[in-house]
């Protein structure tokens, strides 16, 4: 009941938001709601089928150019969004079919080396526009009406979340994602009682991949531009940290991650733009911050902040 | 034909600095169960150091071994971080040695900056039976050659070789004869250090080296290491040889800009082939 | 020699040996009794220091080597290689005291372990337990898996040099029958908890060990 009062407050706050925060502000509130989205697909992987996703990034693009493609191509902005997810989630059966049933370094670098492979094509191939990337997408709308504010697409952006948390709480609380959880240590045993941990799996990594496209069908309408630079190799890991540091495998959780990563990286980037540090400041500064901040949270905290934070809350006696 | 043979004898030569990167991840993984993705980055503190000693004056010879060292060490410090602490499960020791990448990363940026640095090495080109090959490029060969005669020595020969086989072996069995397990692997990370230390001396005089040289290097490291399903060293040289002298083709040919897909798309491929022939259960117990 | 005191030893949160108090004497060759699950193995563990009690006290008064359960060798090593990984805390690499010992294994020294029949593995296990030349020996399921007639053999070099050598044994078993003719004195444990002890000839009368281990009391 308490976790529900509080998912309420937060809705309702973070509803409210937009209207009182400024273009830049509602840049990072956009921003911020996206990766968020993608860490909760990130999170439900690593929590709940145990694999690392070194590459996530890539379905991030794969929903962007998707969009981009499609709506470029005369397509309807909302199929171009619909679609988003959608080739990203059969991307993700392309690779995680075969590579599921083996150890997670094998997913965790496949994952990578698509981002990679994609990147490159994605920089050399006309279609995409090369290294120059596609530009003047259309904005994102509805029939004749069409979104053009800031306000419009954080609202989009809340709308997108709320819909991946959602969709997150049912697989967690159905049968088969209850019976992940308690099988997630050993495979053998979980075979051994009938369970099809296997396509279960599946399932999470095809949804952790449709939450990232379609957060980067979102982001493709936003920025009104996609290419291969806005989608490093660093953003992948930058969603690994948020989830390692909300807590693995908890809705909310990703959330927080997110959030405190994201705010964090401002604050740097701040400090890093001040007059007298180093051209290199802003960067050394976020590589440096991410890599400790994992390192740490792994070692010390591993069921992430949240937990860690929850705990030292006053608990109402139980009935 | 002597195009051919250039690129074959020169793509063996990228092999071979790929399969010492490979064999680092290959002891590493063998022993402790942890898939190093700071491996690259071993190579780039050594390549970085090297860059550095050579031009504060410091001779050729004692700058390459005081850069492997340096190698060596930051391999002791990640494994210090990903296992050092009891009960780290081999997937969240993997996302520490990611991270312990990133941050090297920074350390390396406010170091040596972030533009790619270069270092002399052998000059000049030899001929061997009409094929022209950068006497460099003889230099890795040769030293890698070494290298794995000395690896194979090492671990089937001596006493702590054959000890940290057994850590790789029967891990179990290893702490009932009283071998501190933790320890081997701390050495094992140390010796993966120095692999990689050796590969990033032998390769920066031939192609600058920058903080993110790390992932081409691991990419390619880790695809000649899957080959040889992480616990293989003949196999992973195999492999590297392979990867190397396909890519070398391939860019010798006029394919130049795709040498990463190349690496990235035999990595695909051998673990798709290699997950249809193993069974969860096997996976498991391995 | 082996003195266990009230000892504790959980995994997690399930506890595995529950105030557990044994002791065998210098010179003594004492069985441990019990089913599967019921902590025999993490006793062995604990006594060979593989594993940290969570309360209680272990003393081991020497040399203390473990043959595990399972053989548990070193399968692509060669015998002679796990051999020689055996004196590895004690620093003794020559295998010739227990080449002498254990003739068969001398023959087989540069075969592969993994490939040696169930009875010949566990002979390379025992005489890897030997390099260390422990003064205690604790042995955890010697027959499992073997013929009887191999089993015997074992068993009979074990007798030899607890009698001829002194060489203390905790000797832990599911099968009673084994158990109670090799050692004067047993202990039964179930589920973490020490039900039974004393001598073996009373614990074979006794029906519920009878019944429990031995299909019915020996006549």
């Amino acid at each position: 009941m308490k976790r529900l009062a509080g998912g309420l407050v937060a809705a309702a706050v973070t509803l409210a938001l937009p209207a009182l925060l400024d273009d830049s502000a509602l840049a990072v509130y956009i921003l911020l709601g996206l990766a968020a989205m993608v860490t909760v697909g990130v999170s439900l992987l690593m929590g709940y089928a145990g694999q690392v996703s070194l590459g996530q990034g890539a379905f991030y693009a794969i929903g962007a150019y998707t969009a981009a493609l499609l709506t470029l191509g005369g397509v309807p902005p909302l199929a171009g969004l619909i679609a988003a997810p959608l080739v990203a989630a059969a991307s993700a059966l392309v690779i995680g079919t075969p590579l599921l049933r083996l150890r997670g370094h094998h997913l965790a670098f496949a994952t990578l080396a698509m981002q990679l492979i994609l990147l490159s094509l994605a920089g050399q191939l006309e279609i995409t526009g090369g290294d120059i990337g596609l530009q003047a997408i259309p904005q994102f709308g509805i029939g004749s009406w069409e979104m053009s504010s800031a306000v419009a697409y954080a609202y989009l952006t809340w709308a997108g979340l709320a819909l991946v948390m959602l969709a997150t709480h049912n697989v967690i609380t159905s049968r088969p994602g209850r019976a992940l959880r308690a099988l997630a240590t050993s495979e053998t045993a979980a075979a051994s009682s009938g369970i099809p941990v296997g396509r279960y799996k599946l399932v999470v990594f095809a949804l952790s991949a449709a939450f990232a496209g379609l957060a980067g069908g979102i982001y493709c309408f936003y920025t009104g531009y996609v290419a291969p630079g806005s989608f490093p190799v660093l953003i992948s890991i930058q969603y690994i940290v948020m989830a390692v540091v909300g807590g693995l495998g908890t809705i909310w959780g990703a959330v927080v991650g997110a959030t405190a990563v994201t705010l964090l990286v401002q604050a740097l980037n701040t400090v890093g733009a001040l007059p007298g540090m180093p051209t290199y400041a802003p960067s050394v500064l976020s590589y440096a911050v991410y890599a400790l901040v994992l390192i740490v949270v792994v070692l010390f905290l591993p069921h992430g902040l949240l937990p860690a934070i929850t705990r030292r809350l006053p608990r109402t006696a139980k009935r | 034909m002597s195009a051919f043979l250039t690129y074959l004898l020169n793509g063996l030569a990228v092999g071979c600095a790929i399969a010492l990167i490979a064999s680092g991840l290959v002891v590493i993984h063998r022993v402790t169960g942890v898939v190093n993705f700071a491996q690259g980055t071993f190579a780039v503190v050594a390549g970085l150091c090297t860059s550095s000693l050579l031009g504060m004056g410091l001779p050729h010879g004692l700058s390459e071994v005081a850069a492997v060292l340096a190698g060596a060490v930051a391999g002791l410090l990640t494994g210090l971080v990903a296992i050092g602490r009891r009960g780290t499960s081999p997937l969240s020791a993997l996302i520490v040695t990611l991270g312990v990448g990133v941050l090297a990363y920074a350390v390396e940026i406010v170091l040596w900056g972030d533009q790619p640095r270069s270092a002399p090495g052998l000059a000049g080109s030899v001929t061997i039976a009409g094929a022209r090959i950068q006497t460099q490029h003889l230099l890795v060969i040769c030293v890698t050659a070494a290298t794995f005669v000395l690896l194979a020595l090492f671990f089937g020969r001596t006493y702590l070789g054959k000890a940290l086989t057994a850590c790789a072996s029967n891990p179990y069995a290893a702490r009932v004869v009283g071998i501190d397990t933790r320890r081997m692997g701390l050495l094992a990370f140390a010796l993966g250090g120095l692999l990689g230390g050796l590969a990033g001396v032998l390769i920066t005089p031939l192609r600058p080296i920058s903080f993110d040289t790390d992932v081409t290097l691991i990419v390619n490291g880790f695809a000649a290491a899957v080959f040889g399903a992480l616990t293989r060293p003949v196999i992973t040289l195999a492999g590297a040889l392979l990867l190397g002298v396909a890519e070398t083709m391939a860019a010798g040919y006029g394919y130049g800009s795709h040498q990463l897909e190349v690496a990235l798309g035999l990595m695909i491929v051998v673990m798709i082939v290699q997950a249809s022939r193993r069974s969860t259960i096997h996976q498991e117990t391995v | 020699m082996i003195d266990v005191t009230d000892l504790v030893v959980s995994y997690g949160t399930a506890t595995a040996l529950d105030h557990v108090t044994l002791s065998v004497g210098q010179g003594e060759m004492v069985a441990l009794l019990g089913p599967n699950g019921a902590g025999k193995s993490t006793l062995a563990n604990t006594l060979a220091g593989l594993l940290a009690p969570a309360s209680g006290t272990v003393r081991v008064g020497g040399r203390l080597a473990l043959i595990p359960e399972g053989r548990q060798l070193f399968p692509d090593m060669s015998v002679a290689d796990n051999l020689a990984l055996g004196g590895w805390r004690s620093g003794r690499r020559d295998p010739s005291a227990v080449y002498d010992l254990l003739p068969r294994l001398a023959e087989l020294s540069s075969r592969r372990a993994g490939v040696l029949s169930g009875g010949e593995q566990q002979m390379v296990a025992f005489g890897r337990a030997m390099m260390s030349r422990p003064e205690a020996l604790v042995v955890d399921e010697l027959s499992l898996g073997l013929a009887p007639n191999v089993t015997a053999d074992l068993a009979a070099h074990l007798a030899e040099l607890n009698r001829e050598h002194g060489l203390t044994v905790l000797l832990i078993e599911q099968n009673a029958r084994l158990a109670f003719e090799l050692c004067r004195r047993a202990y039964v444990l179930e589920s973490g908890r020490l039900v039974a002890e004393g001598d073996s000839a009373e614990l074979a009368e006794d029906p519920r060990v009878a019944s429990a281990y031995l299909g019915g009391a020996i006549t």
